[in-house]
């Protein structure tokens, strides 16, 4: 949205105006520009003029209620003003001469820098900015189209777009070409890539073994040291996350997610750089014939990390699965699911049948024995939609809904599905 | 099956595994499932032959999870015998390029030592071969092209093609190992070649200490005023653990759900 | 003519039938060798069946009482049959007998044919049907052809028509009674059953005259030092000598059939089934000649072996499906049941093990259990660190720390589960209330190896066994205590075998024994109706009945039985790894097992075994509340009246320096 709001000098005044006979449709139309703030009066249907003294004012740049009886400024701008304040917050910070190049991968899964990304973007820039006086800039290397549009704010300093076809998909070796291209012309000091499977964890230990360098994988902490070659020690996990190794920072690094702090605070310039020598084409071993569609029902309950749930409370078995459908999440049951035949017994949640770990469970008329809690353990947030509010599933969740299961997950879906439609029309 | 398909010669490289929780001794789970792997490619394309090879040290713990493997239904395993803290990659590559085969699987990366999961891209960087990670299935092998399944976040696959001889890495997507059964293992024999082997000098020189549970991040609120601050530390509050919602109508509830399913960000694109 | 057709017919009959013998021994003789004291074992023969057999027969008064008029009837008929007929010793003495036996057998024959006139569902029709015809036919034969020899009709009475008729009648009843005893038909089982007696695989099954009812429950181990051992059965001939013999046995009774709660359960077992099919593999053929009830969802007919050929098929069918086999929950049932001592679950476990350790291929979530088992002692694959994280408030006293206590506190793997856990804080209060000095083994306790035995792991099992074993030898201890029967049985019947010999209790005896002692004082029941539901692995296994009943009285309960209870239980269908396996049926085993408590009335069930608990709780709309008797007795506890303190306040001193 345009951060230019356009005037209507005479929507202004008839707001100003009560008398006007359009006055309450224009009040409703400017609250709902300035953010969903509703009318404070309006003409009832006698005839009387109706007034809610809340909606009367606006929050003021410090939090506080401020009622402005002028009518010059009507609450709805309030919303822009402080996202302009928040925008300022951050510091614009401009590296023009850098001392050395943080070359960093991101994943940019889906288009966009991802969470993990952007932590690696704070770690870059904990090695660019740890000298004041010798700053480094942070170089992305940024592979096929995406549709990120805050390069700058995620840290970057100097950008390197290769938008080429050869790099789309699953092409190690045309993107190892172009890094070490990379490496040969702008020979940056660090080079960082998220460890995240099938992303830079693939790639990472390509470039490493191309450069001769022995990296350090999962790594999560760094601290300076001086007796390091680079001047920086970092930990990292080893042997199936059962071990930390603790050793010197080389020049290829892969960090795990959380390794630092995401960039909050600055932005940077982004300036887009381009390589001057031409990368040589490599010659592919290996040909991406694209993705094939699964469906995630298919997906090991054991490693699903979003799973829709059914037990004794499910009702409506057509639409249970329709709704995981929609969702994307794999389909667990309860025991008493699997019993009476409408599950397989491989769905089947709890210390009996499988020991989930998902981020997010959703138990659909599941009262939660003590065999199917167990099995749940270890899920981050459990979400119940039952029937019976004393149920013990309810006492476990982090949010639960009361009510028929069935219509509650129909309206779930069909609030997705006009999600993502709306989506879809807005791209 | 189809007249053109002829049997690969695959070797399997496996390493001695760590169980999670009490540490002992097993076979390596990615390792394992790489065999598995191996053993529906040998079923799949008659006149298959899948073997074994492992580079380390020979004792009763690695013994007994090296037979393991075994027990998934080996008759052999070459192991190559290097001392304690040895850099296993140089006797590899040299065993492999010595009678190469036109596929190698192998875990992701290894439970015990370094476990960096370098190992694989040292062997394709050093026999020049490609390599694939993150593999789910073996479509086919044909003509010295095989068209394997990539497994992608979230169940999905990627389909490939690659040429021959080259390296494949399983993880967790790949099919599950099948039970190692006692007898087979017990039967089966491990020809034991001993080679000389440089240790891992740079290995000797880093701090290793059992893995530190990581600090779980908490939301950092940066906030312009005491009111957006105050704001964001009730929010939390009243979103926190135990929400019931009561008495709500179906859209309301779902709208509930559809925010925490949103925040948790597990909803496709 | 009759006089000298009849020696002729008889002994004719005897040598076939000893030709028969020997090709029948031949068939058992391809089974492995199992040495048993021969003389000793035939010695001991009329007593096992006198006694042994007969007590189990003798549950079914109208069949005991026909079974030993035609049995009896015929052995005598036989024998004097041989004397007067066969070598001609005509004595009139001789022969009234013979007619009086033969009467008596003709009578126990008309009762075998008013049952066969409906049979129930278990038992098996085909040839078994023109049994009580040949029984008929040979005990009239008899009778007919003797009452000349006793005067009754004059010696050249009635035609050689007449004569031949009756001498056709003779060689039915000869051909079925005499040769096909050995050669095939429904009379092999009294030769085969005979011998397997005085053969049995268990010889310490049987009661002994200096009493003693005899029991004798635990699997055998296998040898495992020994490579040449056959890991299992995987042919017929993998079986030993003497339990191909009591497969024979088998008299198609088909009482396994009626207790059997997987063949309840529409799941595809039938044991009555199973042994017949191993007489299939032991003969070789297929299954198509049998005529009882088939395995649920198993047409008869599609399964054929041989001695040498493999009973389950690594692809494709054999002789029975893998899930026949692993349909069972080892309950026992059948074997209790078996008027031929046949040893059903050995057989089972012997086939399990090979397809265990041999195939790799335990189904379900069995493969995982086992994996879990070998690498964190424990079936779930919790970290064996936290096996007392339960009890962290209650500073349970440490074996490790004492060294020597009264009695050892198995916890076993219930421990790792949140419902048992309630019942283990119940009975550590009730044992504290008694002032018990006892102590439990913490971190270094391991599952006893009871599931990976029962899916057929032996190695799994002696692994952890000789571990166990290891650990108990370092303290010292006069009994254990357990609230799980499985434990119970493993430690105290099947650790001997790996040298540990160990006094075992089941709470419930620990605690009825405290309360006979006054160590413990009761507030009287106030809830409603109680049932109690037999273990299998305490009751069958162990023979304890009584005590359970004991503390449930004490406690002021009057138990109203179910239909199946005591010997004749129920399974809860968590034995054997059932569960953990999963084989699918049509109904489900808890189920059924809490129909028959609603049919009592009951509000509670009392159970005594973590198994049990789980798997009666999962019954989803119960009728019935699901309550371990230590949580029964744990809320009953009152301070003891101090006139019936106990007089051994030396133990009190010792029990407080423990807490």
């Amino acid at each position: 949205m345009s951060e230019n709001r356009r005037r209507d000098p005479r929507r202004e005044w008839i707001a100003r105006n009560r008398l006007h006979p359009e006055h309450a449709s224009v009040l409703a139309a400017l609250g709902e520009i300035g953010g969903g703030a509703a009318a404070s009066e309006w003409l009832g249907p006698n005839g009387v003029i109706r007034r809610n003294p809340r909606a009367i004012g606006f929050i003021g740049p410090n939090g506080v209620k401020r009622i402005d009886r002028s009518g010059a400024q009507q609450g709805g701008q309030a919303a822009g003003g402080t996202r302009q304040a928040a925008q300022d917050s951050r510091r614009q910070v401009t590296i023009e001469a850098p001392a050395f190049l943080v070359a960093v991968v991101p994943d940019l899964s889906g288009g966009r820098l991802s969470g993990h990304d952007k932590d690696l973007l704070g770690l870059a820039r904990r090695l660019a900015d740890a000298d004041p006086e010798r700053p480094g800039a942070v170089l992305a290397v940024v592979f096929g189209e995406h549709k990120e549009d805050s390069f700058g704010e995620a840290g970057i300093d100097r950008l390197l777009h290769l938008a080429d076809d050869a790099y789309a998909g699953f092409a190690p070796e045309a993107r190892l070409a172009a890094l070490a291209a990379v490496e040969r012309e702008l020979a940056p000091r660090h080079w960082l890539l998220p460890d995240s499977p099938l992303g830079g964890a693939d790639l990472g230990r390509r470039l490493a073994l191309r450069l001769g360098e022995r990296p350090a994988t999962g790594v999560w902490q760094l601290e300076p040291d001086v007796g390091s070659p680079l001047g920086w020690r970092c930990t990292a996990r080893g042997a199936a996350e059962s071990l930390d190794i603790q050793r010197p920072l080389p020049r290829v690094a892969l960090a795990l997610a959380e390794c630092a702090e995401p960039v909050d605070e600055t932005r940077h310039a982004a300036v887009p750089l381009s390589l001057a020598e031409a990368i040589p084409s490599a010659l592919s071993r290996i040909e991406d014939l694209g993705q094939v569609a699964v469906d995630p029902a298919g997906v090991a309950l054991a490693e699903a990390e979003f799973i829709v749930s059914g037990g004794n409370g499910v009702k409506d078995w057509d639409g249970f699965h329709y709704a995981a459908r929609v969702l994307g999440a794999t389909e667990g049951a309860s025991r008493v699911a699997v019993d009476d035949g409408f599950m397989a017994r491989h769905r089947q949640v709890g210390a009996t049948g499988t020991w989930v770990t998902a981020r997010v469970y959703l138990a659909v008329g599941i009262s939660g024995a003590i065999q199917h809690l167990q099995g749940i353990q270890s899920c981050d947030k459990v979400v119940a939609i039952n029937l019976d509010p004393g149920c013990d599933m309810i006492k476990r969740a982090d949010l639960a809904v009361i009510g028929d299961s069935a219509a509650i997950l129909a309206a779930l879906v069909a609030k997705v599905e006009q999600q993502r439609g709306g989506q879809r029309d807005a791209a | 099956m189809r007249p053109e398909q002829q049997g690969v010669e695959v070797a399997v490289l496996v390493s001695v595994g760590r169980h999670p929780i009490t540490g002992r001794a097993r076979r390596a789970d990615q390792d394992a499932r790489g065999l598995e792997l191996a053993l529906g490619l040998g079923h799949q394309l008659p006149g298959s032959r899948v073997s074994l090879l492992h580079a380390g040290v020979l004792d009763e713990a690695s013994e007994a999870s090296l037979r393991g493997y075994l027990g998934m239904g080996l008759e052999t395993l070459t192991l190559l015998e290097q001392t304690e803290g040895a850099d296993a990659i140089p006797a590899l590559a040299e065993h492999l390029a010595a009678a190469p085969p036109q596929l190698v699987i192998t875990g992701a990366r290894a439970e015990r030592g370094e476990g960096s999961g370098l190992l694989p891209y040292a062997l394709a960087e050093r026999l020049g071969w490609p390599l694939v990670s993150g593999l789910a299935a073996v479509e086919t092998v044909e003509n010295g092209v095989a068209t394997l399944l990539q497994a992608l976040p979230r169940g999905q696959r990627r389909r490939l093609k690659v040429r021959l001889p080259a390296i494949l890495t399983v993880d967790a997507a790949a099919p599950a190992p099948r039970q190692s059964a006692f007898g087979p293992a017990r039967r089966a024999e491990l020809e034991v070649t001993p080679v000389a082997a440089e240790p891992d000098r740079e290995l000797a020189q880093w701090r290793l200490a059992p893995a530190r549970k990581r600090p779980k991040r908490l939301k950092i609120v940066k906030a312009a005023s005491a009111r957006d601050r105050f704001k964001a530390a009730a929010a939390k509050a009243e979103g926190g653990s135990g929400q019931v919602l009561e008495g709500v109508s179906a859209e309301q509830g779902a709208e509930a759900i559809y925010k925490l399913l949103k925040e948790e960000g597990v909803l496709p694109r | 003519m009759l006089n000298t057709i009849l020696p002729i017919l008889i002994f004719a009959a005897l040598a076939l039938a000893a030709v028969g013998a020997g090709r029948r021994v031949r068939l058992w003789r391809q089974g492995r060798p199992s040495p048993v004291p021969l003389l000793k074992g035939l010695a001991a023969l009329p007593r096992r069946y006198l006694v042994d057999l007969h007590h189990v027969v003798a549950r079914d008064k109208v069949m005991s009482n026909t079974h030993v008029a035609t049995a009896g009837g015929f052995v005598a008929a036989a024998v004097l049959m041989i004397l007067v007929h066969g070598l001609g010793l005509a004595n009139p003495v001789l022969g009234a007998l013979l007619l009086a036996a033969s009467a008596c057998m003709f009578v126990g024959s008309l009762f075998v044919a008013r049952r066969r006139r409906d049979p129930p569902a278990r038992l098996s029709r085909g040839p078994w049907m023109r049994l009580p015809k040949s029984l008929m036919a040979f005990s009239l034969g008899v009778f007919l052809i003797t009452l000349p020899t006793v005067g009754i009709l004059p010696p050249d009475a009635g035609s050689w028509i007449l004569a031949l008729v009756l001498a056709a009648v003779v060689v039915w009843g000869l051909a079925e009674m005499v040769v096909g005893m050995t050669w095939g038909g429904p009379m092999k089982h009294a030769f085969a059953g005979a011998l397997h007696l005085a053969f049995h695989r268990r010889p310490e099954r049987f009661s002994s005259k200096a009493g003693g009812e005899g029991r004798s429950t635990g699997l055998k181990a296998l040898d495992l030092e020994n490579e040449a051992t056959p890991l299992g059965v995987e042919t017929p001939s993998d079986f030993t000598w003497n339990q191909l013999l009591g497969f024979d046995a088998c008299v198609q009774c088909g009482r396994c059939e009626a207790v059997c709660p997987a063949f309840a359960a529409g799941q595809p077992l039938n044991p009555k089934k199973l042994i017949q099919d191993m007489v299939v593999g032991l003969a070789g053929g297929s299954d198509a000649g049998y005529a009882g009830s088939p395995y649920p969802g198993k047409p008869v007919g599609e399964h054929h072996g041989n001695p040498h050929g493999p009973i389950v098929a690594r692809q494709g069918t054999a002789l029975v499906d893998a899930e026949t086999l692993w349909s069972c929950t080892t309950c026992r049932a059948c074997v209790e049941e078996c008027p031929m001592m046949i040893e059903h679950v050995d057989a089972i476990v012997d086939m399990r093990r090979h397809l265990t350790l041999e195939h790799g291929n335990t189904p379900g979530k069995g493969a995982e259990v086992l994996d879990n088992l070998i690498a964190t002692d424990n079936p779930g694959g919790f970290d064996p660190g936290s096996r007392l994280h339960w009890a962290a408030d209650l500073n349970l006293p440490r074996m490790a720390d004492l060294g020597q206590v009264d009695v050892l506190l198995w916890l076993g793997d219930g421990a790792f589960d949140m419902r048992n856990q309630r019942t283990l804080r119940a009975l550590v209060k009730v044992l504290r209330a008694a002032e018990v000095d006892f102590a439990v083994l913490g971190d270094e306790e391991r599952d006893s190896g009871d599931v990976a035995r029962r899916l057929g792991d032996e190695a799994t099992f002696q692994s952890l066994a000789r571990r166990n074993i290891a650990t108990l030898s370092r303290y010292r201890f006069q009994r254990i205590v357990t609230c799980d029967p499985h434990s119970f049985h493993v430690l105290g019947n099947e650790y001997s075998e790996l040298g540990g010999h160990y006094a075992v209790q089941h709470h419930s005896t620990f605690i009825a024994e405290l309360y006979d002692a006054g160590r413990l004082a009761f507030s009287p029941w106030k809830g409603g109706s109680v049932t109690y539901h037999d273990p299998c692995y305490l009751g069958r296994y162990n023979g304890e009945y009584e005590a359970p009943r004991r503390v449930l009285e004490a406690l002021g309960i009057q138990v109203a039985e179910m239909e199946r209870s005591g010997f004749r239980s129920r399974c809860c269908g968590g034995g054997g790894g059932a569960p953990i396996i999963d084989i699918p049926g049509e109904r489900r085993i808890p189920d059924m097992r809490m129909n028959d408590v609603k049919e009592t009335g009951a509000e509670l069930v009392a159970v005594g075994c973590p198994q049990c608990t789980a798997m009666l709780e999962g019954v989803v709309d119960a009728s019935a509340e699901v309550r371990d008797i230590a949580e029964l007795v744990a809320d009953a506890l009152v301070a003891r009246p101090a006139a019936a303190a106990p007089r051994r306040s030396a133990d009190k001193t010792t029990a407080e320096e423990v807490i």
